[in-house]
């Protein structure tokens, strides 16, 4: 396993262009909106039969946004740091005239009367929307093929899981068929499918971006994050979409954020804490992943950064009280359709859905108590520390053809501890396995201090070059 | 959990159409809730509040 082994592609295409790169180049007149969405289009058409990363393309739609794009660039009026850069909406996510049907034949037909606010202040920034992207159904039940549309695939290898719930977004930002997506996080969906395509999914600080017109799954523990293939694209993004929604009873009010400034700052004497019993004693991992793992913390050391080894409690128990809140919020959000309409899920988010009718308020009551406790844990150790690296996903990404495979690995992971404490977490490539699939890392700070996540991630991108790493698909 | 208690718990919960078209996919919900809450340590402090915090404002 190594972070330069293979998978090398030159960046001049324009669909490998980074969101940041277009951007530049749109607002010097060096590159045409119009041009770059047509590329995608173009890409999208071809590839797509093959990943299945979108449940709907709007191009119609994009490319007259586009020329409006286009027109306002040459006229010198740029709407904001993203003006003309294509993106793709996780399809639990509204958008203005499409529907939102989350990936479910339940709301084949609910078409959003206005965007989310993440949408809206994506497209406040100059975005282009290019479509509905593929999820697990209502960001719980997948993979399925028992769903009006298929599941995702991931552009490493077609045979495997690209992840979920936000399958489409990772799969899609992979394969070059957009630079950006927005997707979501409730028990790790923006940092599996970053994981297994090896791009950089960021599940922000809970209460950062606001979550209304989103379809939720679990009101506390819902996060909206940005997908991306670089570090840097990652902060942009963040920066659109980040911000206090009055209307949002989870929103919180933070400073405003600057992520893209201090991204190339040093890490030296930075305090990293290193949460070796995720993946050495709780959940053992693939010796590939280990190996990527010392090798990020090898890294950041050589670049001047202190390592430290922090204890928290354990994956089994952060997985249980993760469990026991989300499914008893879901299964008071789903309970009439359940009742009315079984039939119409897929047999995954049936079985997962329906097991919050079974946990008594007892469970949930005592999960929230234990959350508490968690965050304090959590807390602690972020004090003696700046941030923690620690693992995402165990395994590379298995076959998506063997469920089997799929309930083993699905559940091997780290990510939702911070789903339970709300915590900044991001999860990037560390490499890639022998067979040619990413292999992860995750590093997690303090409360809206993304910006020290992102200084951190960036570092161990410079030096590992994995914001070159491409899959080969054509 | 025994076949009876989750038949009258999946009826109490208005899933008795689910019960009837797919009795496993029931039973295995049940399974998947069953042992759950027994991994979550309790919290020895009987004053441990629970997260998210009740809090006054808009609405109370």
């Amino acid at each position: 396993m190594a972070a330069d082994a293979g998978g090398d592609r030159p960046v001049s295409d324009l669909h490998w262009m980074t969101a940041g790169a277009a951007a530049r180049a749109i607002a010097t007149r060096e590159l045409s909106p119009v041009d770059l969405t047509k590329a995608l289009l173009d890409r999208i058409e071809r590839l797509d039969p093959r990943l299945n990363a979108f449940i709907r393309v709007d191009g119609e739609a994009a490319l007259q946004a586009a020329k409006a794009a286009e027109a306002e660039a040459i006229s010198g009026r740029l709407r904001g740091p993203l003006h003309g850069v294509p993106v793709g909406i996780k399809d639990i996510i509204d958008v203005a005239g499409l529907p939102t049907t989350c990936h479910s034949k339940i709301l084949e037909d609910n078409v959003a009367a206005a965007d989310a606010v993440c949408v809206e202040k994506l497209r406040g920034a100059g975005a282009i929307v290019l479509g509905k992207l593929s999820t697990h159904e209502f960001a719980i039940g997948g993979p399925s093929f028992d769903l009006p549309w298929p599941p995702a695939r991931n552009p490493w290898n077609t045979d495997h899981h690209p992840g979920g719930s936000s399958s489409g977004s990772g799969s899609g930002v992979a394969a070059g068929l957009f630079p950006m997506a927005l997707g979501t996080d409730t028990g790790g969906s923006v940092r599996n499918p970053a994981s297994c395509c090896g791009i950089v999914g960021l599940k922000p600080t809970y209460g950062l971006v606001s979550r209304r017109g989103v379809f939720p799954l679990s009101f506390t523990l819902d996060h909206i994050g940005p997908m991306t293939r670089t570090v840097a694209d990652n902060a942009l993004m963040l920066e659109a979409i980040a911000g206090h929604d009055p209307l949002d009873p989870g929103s919180a009010a933070p400073p405003r954020g600057h992520y893209a400034a201090g991204l190339e700052r040093s890490v030296r004497g930075l305090r990293v804490g290193f949460v070796r019993h995720f993946h050495e004693i709780d959940t053992p991992a693939d010796p590939e992943v280990t190996a990527g793992l010392e090798r990020v913390a090898r890294t950041l050391e050589a670049e001047g950064a202190e390592l430290h080894t922090i204890k928290l409690p354990t994956l089994g128990e952060f997985g249980a009280v993760n469990r026991v809140i989300l499914q008893s919020e879901a299964w008071s959000i789903h309970a009439p359709w359940l009742g009315e309409r079984p039939e119409d899920y897929g047999m995954l988010s049936r079985r997962r859905l329906m097991a919050g009718a079974f946990m008594s308020s007892g469970d949930y009551v005592l999960a929230s108590r234990r959350r508490l406790e968690m965050i304090a844990e959590v807390e602690a150790a972020l004090r003696e520390v700046d941030v923690l690296l620690c693992a995402s996903s165990m395994d590379p990404a298995c076959r998506i053809d063997q469920p089997a495979e799929v309930d083993r690995t699905y559940p091997r992971q780290a990510r939702t501890p911070f789903n339970v404490t709300g915590h900044p977490a991001l999860a990037m490539m560390a490499g890639l396995s022998a067979g040619g699939l990413p292999v992860s890392v995750q590093f997690v700070g303090r409360y809206f201090d993304e910006a020290t996540v992102f200084a951190v991630a960036r570092a161990w991108e410079r030096a590992a070059g994995t914001d070159s790493k491409h899959p080969a698909i054509i | 959990m025994d076949k009876e208690t989750i038949e009258l718990l999946a009826r109490r919960a208005g899933l008795a159409k689910a019960l009837a078209q797919f009795p496993d996919d029931v039973a295995a919900s049940a399974k998947q809730a069953a042992d759950v809450a027994q991994k979550i340590k309790r919290p020895t402090d009987p004053r441990a509040e629970p997260w998210p915090p009740m809090r006054a404002g808009i609405g109370l």
